[in-house]
């Protein structure tokens, strides 16, 4: 080949070649920026809803992008119309200023005659409301009660199921996994096809049923019917039960990975004088870590924001979390300002702890998530 | 672990060596004391699995045939077949029926085409620019919040008057009029919105482990023969990529029929019937108006033949994966 058709195919040649790069630079930044915009979409509710919390109900009709301005109360405004947008107890009111509580505070007083009336300092007045303003939905929704139960109670019942359930589930299922590991005899293969069934059976469709055969089993103890421990302690049990069943993910994923662990470190152990559950517990367990946490990363959340179960199966005042949350809804159901901080309330433990682990979520979610 | 184990996983016997041979004839003893022992692990789990999952459905067979009103009903009667027909020939159940499967076989569709817009857009995205930490961390995020508390963020951005949202598109003269979550549109157009959203992240996971699993030379190759993105794509890419989108769509016609925590929140048992789809009529019909032989009955007509489709789908799928 001349001289002269090589340096004619070079040019030709250069030409796509910077054109592929420049245009493969453009589709990537191009994508970045979906990334971004995409990711701030994501983020913005968040953002609006911690805003909203903070947000006087009577102000959900202006656009609030930052916390708002601390507003001052107005002194003509009416005692009956403060204790509705802010759920004030007036009996806590006359507490604070002290006033009497014989005395009657009507609905249409408004706060300039009882300054006059009581002879309390404006001052006093104004600093008392200036809480309501911004805190008002925190202050209800953490201070105060519902149906016989509060808010921290009801996110202790809901991390006591939580662990609960995950580590009953973690068990049982590398129990599951080991005794089905290899899935080598026809009853092996039939355990794990009935497991297989859960993937595609919709709650929905055994809610009902589950339900039934629930209230059976609980009259069999003669105390269920009366609030009480036993009443509370059942209908807890029950859906730590419903939790544990077991999945189709929790099946697949330890049978693959203990299948996959060489048979001679079974044999070994067993040379050496351990039972089949020594070997599970010091062995296999350590062993089988990363199913282990992708296990958790995706049951987790699952039970943490399961409300389905919870607010069929637990009485009111034995709440967990969400249905809390949603009797809330229902009971401060003008009050924006409760039910955002009530729904934001919600979210913020589980993302934390999202957050805090996010490595393990990623990692475990991707390894999960081929097996769904 | 993947590779490990995929043989195991493909359904089949292994192929027939000395062991399986024995096993016709009958087990030795260490044999059968290693199946006992087996079972002795298997057992516990089992028994709950089995007790909340298969037992429901056997003692729901004959409560489908009765007028059972509420649960722990002193006053049963047989109704025969009255309950499987009354879909078709009652008018107060067709009433509440008809407009509740026509809403959900409307999310269905739309749901269905946000696993695309969403999970699988989002995956192809993070395939070609690589993968970022940061950026999955962000898309995963809306799955760790409740389908309640997604209900209630989407009814606080777009309540026609006080929705954040709303303000924010109207302050910017995007829109004239605050988009309504309670009308009927508004309702059918979030909701698959919203839990779209809500999976964005774990439809992504799904198509990426697929994505991932490609063979790279594959794609290298067919860079250099100088093949454009989409030829990439829909000849390298989606053929390799099937049990990918079967577990997607699995994933998805499960969810969808079985959606329920979202359409609470935009108040489907209480103040809007847009929301309100088969799921929450079962609801309702068992817990609310005392009828629940024909809530069951009506569930089962429903969700039987999904799942005999999910099976065929899962069969499928563990066919092409290995």
């Amino acid at each position: 080949m001349a001289r002269a058709d090589i340096l004619e195919k070079l040019e030709t040649t250069r030409e796509p070649v910077f054109t592929a790069s420049r245009r493969k630079r453009l589709l990537r930044v191009f994508a970045t920026v979906l990334m971004v915009v995409y990711s701030l979409l994501t983020l913005f509710p968040f953002y609006a809803l911690f805003v909203r919390s903070f947000v006087p109900t009577k102000e959900a009709s202006d656009l609030h992008l930052w916390l708002p301005e601390v507003e001052e109360v107005r002194l003509e405004a009416e005692v009956g119309n403060l204790a509705v947008f802010y759920d004030m107890d007036t009996a806590d009111l006359k507490d604070a200023l002290g006033i009497p509580q014989t005395e009657f505070l009507g609905a249409r007083t408004t706060l300039e005659e009882i300054v006059e009336e009581y002879d309390i300092p404006e001052e006093q007045m104004r600093d008392y409301f200036a809480g309501f303003y911004r805190y008002n939905g925190w202050n209800t929704l953490l201070l105060g009660d519902l149906y016989g139960t509060t808010f921290w109670a009801c996110l202790g019942r809901t991390l006591l199921v939580t662990l609960a359930s995950l580590v009953v589930l973690i068990t049982l299922s590398i129990f599951t996994g080991y005794g089905l590991a290899g899935l080598q005899r026809k009853d092996q293969m039939a355990v794990y096809n009935i497991y297989l069934l859960q993937m595609i059976i919709p709650a929905m469709l055994i809610l009902l049923p589950q339900y039934q055969l629930f209230q059976w089993i609980f009259r069999l103890f003669p105390t269920y019917p009366e609030k009480g421990f036993t009443r509370w302690a059942l209908q807890l049990l029950a859906l730590i039960l419903i939790n544990i069943k077991g999945t189709a993910l929790s099946t697949m994923i330890f049978v693959s990975a203990i299948s996959g662990i060489p048979k001679d470190l079974e044999d070994s152990a067993m040379i050496d004088g351990a039972s089949r559950l020594q070997y599970v517990r010091h062995v296999l367990f350590p062993l089988v870590k990363v199913p282990i946490v992708s296990l958790i990363v995706i049951q987790m959340p699952l039970i943490y924001n399961q409300f389905l179960q919870p607010y069929v199966y637990l009485d009111p005042a034995n709440s967990t979390l969400l249905p809390f949350i949603q009797s809330a809804v229902g009971q401060f159901s003008t009050n924006f300002q409760v039910i955002y901080s009530a729904i934001f309330a919600s979210v913020v433990p589980m993302v934390i702890v999202y957050l805090l682990f996010r490595r393990m979520f990623v990692e475990g979610v991707l390894a999960g998530a081929i097996k769904g | 672990m993947e590779s490990a184990s995929g043989g195991f996983l493909s359904g089949e016997m292994p192929p027939a060596g000395p062991s399986r041979r024995r096993a016709r004839k009958g087990l030795s003893a260490l044999q059968r004391r290693r199946m006992l022992e087996d079972w002795a692990f298997i057992l516990p789990q089992l028994i709950v699995f089995v007790g909340l999952t298969i037992v429901p459905f056997i003692i729901a067979i004959p409560m489908l045939f009765t007028d059972i009103a509420q649960f722990n009903d002193p006053q049963i009667n047989w109704v025969g077949l009255h309950n499987f027909k009354a879909i078709f020939v009652d008018r107060g159940v067709q009433a509440d029926y008809v407009p509740a499967l026509r809403r959900t076989l409307t999310f269905v569709a739309l749901n269905y085409t946000t696993v695309y817009i969403f999970g699988l857009s989002l995956a192809l995205l993070m395939y070609e620019v690589g993968f970022r930490g940061g950026f999955f961390t962000v898309v995963y995020l809306p799955l760790m919040v409740s389908g309640l508390a997604v209900g209630y963020m989407a009814v606080m951005l777009f309540s026609q008057e006080t929705g954040t949202a709303n303000q924010l598109l109207m302050e910017l003269n995007l829109i004239k009029k605050g988009i309504d979550i309670y009308s009927p549109g508004g309702t059918m157009f979030l909701l698959p919105l919203l839990v779209g959203w809500r999976y964005a992240g774990y439809n992504m996971a799904i198509f990426l482990s697929g994505l991932l699993s490609i063979p790279e030379e594959t794609i290298e190759s067919a860079v250099v023969d100088g093949a454009s993105y989409l030829q990439r794509l829909t000849r390298i890419y989606f053929p390799q990529m099937w049990p990918s989108f079967i577990l997607a769509t699995t994933m998805c016609l499960i969810g969808s029929f079985a959606v329920f925590d979202e359409l609470v929140a935009l108040g489907a048992l209480y103040v809007n019937p847009e929301a309100n789809l088969l799921s929450t009529l079962f609801f309702i019909y068992g817990f609310q108006v005392e009828r629940l032989g024909q809530g069951m009955t009506m569930a089962v007509e429903t969700f039987l033949p999904l799942v005999f489709l999910g099976a065929a789908l899962q069969r499928l799928q563990r066919r092409l994966q290995y």
